[in-house]
């Protein structure tokens, strides 16, 4: 398995995911407590034999070179092993951001030659699955392909999100569309890819263009052996404020196909400033946690149903909290009501404040694409002042404190802004 | 504390402590949800600045090897950091297991002189408490001590268990000279016991075990204590702060419920406790799974638990799983322990991988069994099942009982099983 080389994406703007993005690239956004959403294609990676990554970041890396470090929690770290991060450099020609997919690895050309590995996989670190790569690349071998393209169905309303394939009977892609508005089939392209080292290297040298979907691959199935590797099973793209909920809530039940033991998903427990580890989960007297999943260090003291807490979470006396994702040290006060909502790290929500009240249909007024369901997104150490109320489909910035609020009553699809900043 | 250079005695096996210790030293002991025993005074190290250790260990260390590793996890690994397990090995002229607390660092002198210390730190691995050990040096060094022991206060009827001293005041409240040492007197003695912390000046711990080799006892507190006191400046310093003792049965288990007390003494987060996380997959394991029939009551959850039932009081290790309408109650289960659907467990202390098939009872809060009645020596009304052993289904076993480790559910001859039992 050595001779595959893992080409990583990892620098995703995640701009549909509001402020849960904005400070932190997409791969880099907390999941299911303790995990971050990169920790899948990672563990995949390791659980597939394959050994020596290279993580293309560019968009707000700290936390995901954080994350990484060294790659030992996903035993990237030996004489053949490694982990290296990728970011964007000045070279002798180019000193230019990359502006797309192909681009992004065409700009690091060099660190594949200088790994002489048969083929490059390319993986994107924005998806919540389970997958051995392993097997795709026997079956690229098998079929002595150039390309193989992993790929699954999709319902036919986002057909015209992907890259649309048709194949023949031995699985051979005949025919691409990329987000095509009318798809003449549903079969769709995860962004999973293994190439032949030399055809990618030459594609990419001969081909000028940024993104894999557009040129690169229609004309590989035009010309040479390009293959379309099937796969079932469950599969997550995270990148809306529902989605992620959604993947998160999945976690509560029981047939969802997420599973993060089974699927031997691996993450770095190691948080950069703590000296001690994080103590058990502690559930209080008065505290009661149903269908939840609780990380180390937690306190309970109120109610919780139906949520997926991060570590060091405290749900003070009289709170409660349902149907909610709330990432690391966030606090919610006592008495406090919290509902539908995804709570960012170190957030207080005060005493009494209610989040989750009103119209689940009145979108988010600047961002309807973004807030329309019901849910609130809480910004990374936003202070939620007592007694308010906040309505369904708000925003509530980062860093905000009560100083952003002209009253305590804040309406349905209602966006507070950080005044300071 | 660059200088100074700790050697921790882990090596011990208690016989009070039951089957816990049958297949670890104590110091190796699961406690509070994640941690082993030991993690507290190696975080203490850490904490302190101490950078150089040597754990010093001889019974079934298997568990402690894993555990300690390369001493990674708790700061110890760089140019000028280190930690070296120190097990008996024969030498040049001899060698030999470790006879005594003395014996074990005697037998390791040239590891010692090696590492060339200003000040040797010499404490044990099996209590659970936080101590700035740096403080602690401050004393030593105001003193200009050649010895100074660390003490904790007890009630005096307890004398017979400890060694006692009277202690001067020269550091106002912090301690002064030894006056006298006893110990485990037969009398009521002084309040003060040594919690077998000792710091000493290099050349005066060389001298003392050097004099002390070729007697026929080597411990510390029997023997060293009493022979410096004659000839060497050696000081008490009081520690007042909590201090836990987990040598029996009953001190683990009231220890343990020490973290459930409200406004515990143990702070975990504020104490900084570091752990293995590799150590039994800790880190690897997904968040606690509360399903929608669980009710959790004044508990610890770790990692890899699914619970379904009900927790009162108890502290389950990672991967513990429980059935719906079990009900567990001032307990603690060691890790990737199963206990099924409508089993009751009270008072209870289970080893790893410990099976509790369905409808079986399994303690109780009634504990009047006295030491005549108790076959397994257990009276503080907890029960002990074994590493592995499974425990068939409508069984009932009372309080006080001892259930071997390995046990089958064919090993089950009865369906009932009175308190004091041992089952073996």
């Amino acid at each position: 398995m050595n001779s595959t080389l893992v080409m990583l994406l990892a620098g995703g703007v995640g701009s549909r995911l509001n402020i849960l993005g904005a400070a932190r690239a997409k791969p880099a956004v907390p999941f299911g407590g303790r995990h971050r959403i990169i920790d899948f294609t990672l563990s995949n990676a390791m659980n597939s034999g394959l050994n020596i990554i290279g993580v293309l970041t560019q968009y707000k890396p700290l936390s995901l070179m954080d994350h990484i470090g060294n790659g030992e929690p996903w035993d990237l770290l030996g004489r053949t092993r490694g982990a290296k991060i990728l970011p964007p450099r000045t070279g002798q020609q180019d000193s230019d951001w990359y502006k797309g997919t192909a681009d992004a690895v065409r700009q690091n050309m060099d660190f594949i030659r200088s790994n002489k590995a048969d083929r490059v996989m390319i993986l994107s670190g924005d998806h919540i699955y389970k997958m051995d790569y392993a097997e795709m690349i026997g079956f690229h071998k098998k079929n002595e392909a150039d390309l193989t393209i992993g790929m699954m169905p999709v319902p036919w309303e986002e057909t015209n999100q992907f890259g649309i394939a048709n194949v023949d009977q031995e699985g051979r892609i005949i025919d691409w569309e990329e987000k095509p508005e009318k798809a003449k089939s549903n079969l769709a392209s995860m962004g999973i890819y293994v190439f032949e080292t030399e055809y990618l290297l030459d594609a990419l040298q001969s081909q000028p263009e940024h993104d894999f979907g557009k040129n690169i691959i229609p004309s590989a199935i035009e010309n040479d052996n390009v293959f379309c590797y099937p796969f079932e099973g469950y599969w997550r793209d995270v990148g809306t404020i529902k989605a992620y909920w959604e993947a998160n809530m999945d976690l509560l039940q029981v047939d969802s196909g997420l599973d993060l033991d089974a699927w031997r998903i691996r993450t770095r427990v190691e948080e950069v400033g703590r000296l001690g580890d994080r103590p058990p989960a502690f559930i209080a007297p008065g505290g009661s946690v149903k269908n939840s999943i609780l990380s180390p260090g937690c306190v309970i003291k109120g109610t919780v149903e139906d949520s997926v807490l991060s570590p060091g979470v405290v749900i003070q006396e009289g709170a409660t909290l349902s149907k909610s994702v709330v990432m690391h040290d966030s606090i919610i006060g006592k008495n406090a009501n919290v509902s539908q909502s995804i709570i960012d790290k170190n957030v207080i929500t005060s005493e009494n404040a209610t989040l989750g009240n009103g119209d689940p249909n009145k979108a988010n007024i600047e961002k309807p694409s973004h807030l329309w369901s019901g849910l609130i997104v809480v910004g990374k150490r936003a202070v939620i002042p007592a007694n308010a109320v906040i309505g369904k489909n708000s925003i509530i910035g980062y860093y905000t404190s009560e100083a952003d609020y002209h009253s305590l009553q804040i309406p349905e699809g209602s966006t507070i802004k950080n005044s300071r900043a | 504390m660059k200088n100074c250079l700790a050697l921790v005695l882990a090596g011990g096996r208690v016989d009070e402590l039951n089957l816990l210790t049958l297949s670890r030293p104590k110091s190796a002991v699961p406690f509070g949800g994640m941690y082993r025993v030991i993690d507290f005074c190696l975080s203490n190290l850490m904490n302190s600045g101490i950078e150089k250790i040597g754990v010093v260990s001889q019974y079934r260390s298997l568990a402690l090897v894993n555990h300690i590793g390369v001493g990674s996890w708790w700061d110890f690994v760089g140019r000028d950091r280190g930690a070296t397990m120190l097990l008996p090995s024969t030498k040049h002229l001899g060698g030999d297991w470790y006879s005594g607390t003395a014996n074990a660092i005697y037998q390791n002198i040239e590891f010692i002189k090696e590492k060339n210390p200003e000040l040797v730190l010499i404490l044990s691995g099996d209590h659970i408490y936080k101590m700035d050990y740096a403080s602690m040096a401050t004393f030593h060094y105001d003193m200009d001590a050649d010895l100074t022991v660390a003490f904790g206060a007890i009630d005096p009827a307890q004398s017979n268990r400890f060694g006692v001293a009277d202690i001067g005041d020269e550091m106002h409240g912090y301690g002064g000279v030894l006056k006298s040492y006893l110990e485990k007197p037969e009398r009521e003695q002084q309040p003060w016991a040594s919690l077998t912390i000792y710091m000493f000046k290099p050349e005066a711990l060389y001298r003392a075990l050097e004099e002390n080799s070729g007697e026929n006892s080597h411990e510390f507190g029997r023997d060293i204590i009493p022979a410096m006191l004659k000839k060497h400046k050696v000081c008490g310093y009081k520690f007042h702060d909590y201090w836990g003792y987990t040598r029996t049965i009953e001190e683990y288990w009231q220890t343990s419920m020490d973290l459930l007390k409200p406004d515990s003494p143990i702070d975990l987060e504020k104490w900084n406790i570091r752990t293995n996380l590799d150590h039994d997959k800790l880190r690897d394991r997904a968040p606690a799974r509360i399903r929608s029939t669980a009710e959790l009551n004044n508990s610890f959850v770790y990692n890899g638990c699914d619970i379904a039932g009900k927790i009162e009081n108890s502290i389950l290790f990672p991967g513990v799983k429980v059935g719906e309408g079990a009900y567990i109650k001032d307990s603690i289960i060691f890790y990737d322990s199963v206990i099924c659907e409508n089993a009751c467990i009270t008072k209870t202390v289970a080893d790893f991988d410990v099976v509790v098939e369905k409808n079986s009872v399994i303690g109780s809060n009634n504990s009047k069994t006295t030491k005549q009645d108790s076959s397994s020596q257990l009276t503080s009304g907890i029960s002990v099942i074994g590493k592995g052993t499974v425990v068939p289904q409508n069984t009932i076993i009372g309080s006080n009982c001892s259930i071997s480790p390995s046990l089958k559910t064919t090993d089950f001859k009865q369906k009932k099983y009175k308190s004091g039992t041992v089952i073996e």
